[in-house]
């Protein structure tokens, strides 16, 4: 959908209107309150409707949706900036996609913490030291105070 | 006038037929998506099913079309390898010189390829904000943004270009200057409405015209905006002759 498009005027019998460029873009987002294991929780642009979150999810992703419900989060505005005027958070909608078929959904973890300590004596960690004091070799001397290497007595 | 308009139009023509000889080829070697995490989409691909990927020669698989599979909700994160990882690789965003080689159907598809990234993209931000956590290489949305917009400004040229050999109109949105009721001069762009605009009352009750009693006050809102002018020009050039009575060496470039 290009921006600022104007839909040409519906009148009963017309062809159905049709977007080709979708510009909507939808967040999966943890929920905050626990949900139901069917129920998926997406934050999207306020224009969007049910209507088109059901056809969205059907037709892109290839998701059975049963039944959508939303509502609109008020961003607070109660933030105050150093001339100590309001500044407002964007409001934003907010789906609960029910899903169809008896799929379930959980939120997975995708930012798992990875062990990064690595055995003593392993070649690895003797290359990590390695360059470490290479590093601290190549580094230009503090007294000099930046001056290059060249310029000198 | 008419005759620059013809020659316009004979450009574009030839502009169109060029586009039509190059594309004509390139319709013939599909390019999969080489996307801005072209890495992991080959990756997917690889999972595909094996019926798809024992086509014997290489000519054939070239011309084989395979499209990423579908896997529901999963697609809105990114594949379970580069999760919990520091940095992902990465492209460069599509160029508007590589997607003008492209066929419309190519683009079409390649617009839900890069949504689908930015959807995923988007979910990853919005879960590194909720845990505190860094997201890993969030250039890529910026990244993404730009092959959209890119492809968004191709596929208007392409509209274009077909509007102006199939009706000659210049904009989308046909649209004429006329004066409203204060004496200026707006472009008005047009609208549909359900019925004729003679029987339209709404439509009837803007007034697209400038009435007689408003003629002087155009004269001097004329005048007002010389005379504002003139006065800038006046004291930029007394600021400049004052410097110049206090540093006389300094070159008037300074």
């Amino acid at each position: 959908m290009a921006r600022r498009v104007i839909y040409p005027l519906y009148q009963l019998g017309n062809p159905q209107l049709r977007l080709f460029r979708p510009t909507f873009t939808m967040t999966l987002v943890r929920p905050g309150k626990e949900q139901p294991p069917d129920t998926v929780q997406f934050r999207i642009p306020i224009e969007m409707t049910k209507i088109d979150v059901r056809n969205y999810l059907e037709k892109i992703y290839d998701v059975p949706v049963a039944a959508v419900r939303t509502r609109i989060q008020f961003g607070s505005n109660k933030k105050r900036n150093h001339l100590n005027q309001r500044v407002k958070r964007p409001d934003y909608k907010v789906a609960y996609v029910q899903l169809a078929q008896q799929q379930t959904f959980e939120f997975p973890d995708i930012f798992p913490k990875k062990d990064a300590s690595l055995e003593e004596g392993s070649l690895e960690e003797m290359q990590k030291k390695f360059m470490e004091d290479e590093r601290q070799r190549q580094k230009p001397d503090p007294r000099r105070g930046g001056v290059t290497e060249w310029f000198g007595l | 006038m008419a005759a620059s308009s013809m020659g316009r139009l004979v450009t574009l023509c030839r502009q169109f037929q060029r586009v039509v000889n190059i594309s004509a080829p390139v319709q013939a070697q599909y390019s999969t998506h080489t996307l801005t995490r072209y890495q992991c989409f080959s990756k997917r691909q690889l999972c595909e099913p094996p019926w798809l990927s024992n086509t014997g020669n290489s000519a054939q698989c070239r011309l084989l079309h395979t499209s990423t599979i579908r896997m529901g909700l999963e697609e809105f994160f990114d594949i379970p390898e580069n999760w919990g990882e520091p940095t992902v690789k990465s492209g460069a965003p599509w160029t508007a010189k590589q997607l003008r080689l492209k066929s419309n159907e190519d683009l079409h598809k390649l617009w839900y390829v890069l949504l689908k990234e930015k959807n995923m993209l988007l979910s990853i931000e919005q879960e590194a904000k909720r845990q505190r956590v860094q997201m890993p290489s969030p250039e890529r949305i910026k990244k993404v943004e730009r092959s959209m917009t890119r492809l968004d400004t191709v596929v208007q040229e392409r509209e274009d270009a077909l509007r102006l050999l199939q009706t000659g109109q210049e904009k989308a949105r046909p649209g004429a200057w006329r004066k409203n009721m204060f004496g200026k001069n707006l472009w008005h762009r047009f609208k549909e409405y359900p019925i004729p605009w003679h029987l339209n009352k709404r439509y009837k009750r803007t007034s697209y015209f400038t009435p007689s009693f408003v003629s002087p006050y155009t004269r001097l809102f004329i005048e007002k905006q010389l005379k504002a002018k003139m006065r800038k020009q006046r004291r930029e050039r007394q600021e400049r002759q004052k410097l110049a009575k206090i540093f006389p060496k300094t070159s008037a470039h300074a």
